[in-house]
């Protein structure tokens, strides 16, 4: 990939993405028609579904090369694989449950992958006209304003997003539980938005200091990854391990002593590769 | 009673919340200096303090004959007591947590009681722009534009907002425990962001369909309780009787039906009142 090339893909990701977000406040707006996936909380509307369409169908008349990995498609039985051709992670809406209720934390998340690591990363919420973005090596932005992740390194004095939601399998809940009340014991507070990339974006804004689940999936955290690191920020494997965006975990913080803290507090369990 | 121009009391409070904005904004940017009153989450910071004196005087320079209760000033030792006569509520900065950590869920909280019930309320969050407004049997608003509650009936569908924040009470952290889980295996989700007057103001506005809280204040509620009322919703105490301002909790919901699954629901605890 060249300096051209990145910067092509970001004004693209950046004006698809703005595009979407109209898509996406006018359905938030109305009644939806909604679908269960999975169970009655893995929710999809017609409003994700056009997204993922409109942003595919635009982004393969411009490059026609490039690969995709999108939530709709993937839950539709496309593969989800990750080679180091250009490749495009869509959650065409992100915090799908938020936009059912017309609860204003949700967004577009658009990433592009190149040799397996992030490059171009576009995180848009037009309820909130929130746009954050970033560029490998170029920094994180939030509405054109650079982004700098908290200074704090002391859980005690630190903010913790996380998702509080229910879990079918009685042992995984039993320890996102326990997770859940270790760090809300041990933080300054805990925050629940309902959307993994927006969650993701408060800790590069340095709005939060740490954010962790089990559970999300590659497209949750494809573009979120790149934004925090460019603000200065950590993204790894909950077990300390490196980040592996298809394990379907994540732990991002404002810096490593705090990440170290969470690594220590947390147990860990596995679900099903993206 | 002297006659009382609630026209006129509402452009005030209208006034003092934008003015007061403008200093939310400006500090929130930069550093605080932060204080720690009852325990190393309970923080004050000069502009909480700046605010409410502020507001304060103003409004005894223009209502010399209304009563104050105001969140700094109780906190300093005057004494928190609702009369019949004309009261006007203030939390200068609600959700100081995230104040202190630019989170951008923060606002001042203006009400105005009589007869010991709310007749006007404002609550603005200058960070988001989100100015919410109610009077008595006039409605409620978001940046002039009438919200409604969802007036879902059904727990399972709906988005409980609550929060999960540490007490150091062994005993009432259990209780919170308890109710928490309850809560997750039931509903669709949950969300927490930390200020309990916008909390109540995404219930109003019809983006969540629950409420609850044991341990806030009467200024953290005095204005949202009838921003819920205006819109359509419930306002109870969480043992399902009528709301009382001064005894540290409050059960708001989308519907009758839904206050009742919650009632049925939730173990209660008495905090000191108010």
């Amino acid at each position: 990939m060249s300096a051209e090339e990145q910067q092509q893909w970001f004004d693209f990701a950046l004006d698809i993405a703005k595009r979407a977000g109209l898509v996406i406040k006018d359905g938030f707006e109305k009644t939806k028609t909604i679908e269960m996936k999975d169970n009655p909380r893995d929710l999809v509307t017609d409003t994700d579904k056009a997204v993922e369409a409109l942003v595919i169908g635009e982004i393969s008349k411009t490059f026609p090369d490039h690969k995709f990995i999108g939530e709709e498609s993937t839950a539709a039985g496309a593969k989800c694989e990750l080679t180091d051709s250009p490749t495009w992670i869509i959650d065409p809406v992100d915090g799908t449950m938020n936009f059912v209720h017309s609860f204003p934390y949700t967004c577009i998340s658009l990433a592009v992958w190149c040799e397996q690591q992030p490059c171009v990363a576009v995180v848009h919420n037009p309820i909130l006209d929130l746009t954050y973005t970033a560029r490998k090596d170029h920094g994180a932005f939030l509405n054109g304003k650079k982004l700098s992740v908290s200074l704090k390194d002391d859980l005690s004095q630190s903010l913790v997003m996380t998702e509080l939601w229910c879990r079918p399998d009685p042992a995984k809940m039993a320890v996102a539980t326990a997770n859940a009340m270790k760090v809300i014991k041990k933080c300054h507070g805990p925050r629940c938005m309902g959307s993994a990339a927006l969650n993701m974006c408060h800790v590069a804004q340095g709005a939060a200091e740490v954010y962790y689940e089990i559970g999300i999936h590659a497209w949750d955290t494809a573009a979120a990854s790149l934004i925090v690191r460019e603000a200065g920020g950590v993204v790894m494997d909950m077990t300390g391990g490196p980040y592996d965006l298809m394990n379907r975990r994540v732990l991002c913080a404002a810096n490593l002593k705090l990440a170290q803290q969470m690594v220590e507090l947390l147990e860990v369990y596995d679900e099903d590769r993206d | 009673m002297n006659s009382l121009d609630l026209d006129d009391c509402f452009q005030t409070a209208l006034d003092l919340a934008k003015e007061a904005g403008l200093i939310i904004s400006e500090a929130f940017k930069k550093a605080k200096k932060v204080e720690e009153k009852t325990s190393p989450r309970d923080l004050v910071t000069e502009t909480d303090k700046l605010i409410e004196d502020q507001v304060i005087s103003k409004l005894q320079e223009l209502y010399p004959n209304h009563k104050f209760i105001g969140e700094e000033s109780t906190a300093a030792g005057i004494k928190c007591e609702l009369t019949n006569d004309p009261t006007w509520i203030i939390d200068p900065v609600d959700g100081t947590l995230n104040f202190v950590h630019s989170f951008p869920y923060t606002c001042i909280s203006i009400a105005l009681w009589v007869d010991k019930k709310p007749c006007l309320g404002v609550v603005y969050n200058p960070v988001l722009q989100q100015l919410y407004t109610a009077r008595k049997n006039a409605g409620a608003f978001l940046n002039g534009e009438r919200i409604r509650v969802s007036g879902k009936e059904d727990l399972s569908r709906s988005l409980v907002v609550m929060e999960m924040g540490y007490r150091p009470d062994e005993k009432k952290m259990e209780v919170v425990h308890r109710n928490a889980k309850k809560l997750i295996e039931r509903c669709h989700g949950t969300r927490a962001l930390g200020s309990a007057a916008l909390d109540m103001c995404l219930v109003a506005e019809g983006a969540a369909e629950v409420y609850w809280e044991n341990g806030l204040h009467a200024w953290d509620m005095a204005a949202s309780v009838l921003l819920i009322t205006e819109a359509g919703g419930v306002v109870l105490d969480i043992t399902g009787g009528p709301h009382d301002l001064m005894n540290r909790r409050v059960l708001c919901a989308a519907s009758p039906q839904l206050a009742q699954q919650m009632v049925q629901l939730l173990e209660v605890y008495d905090e000191d009142r108010d």
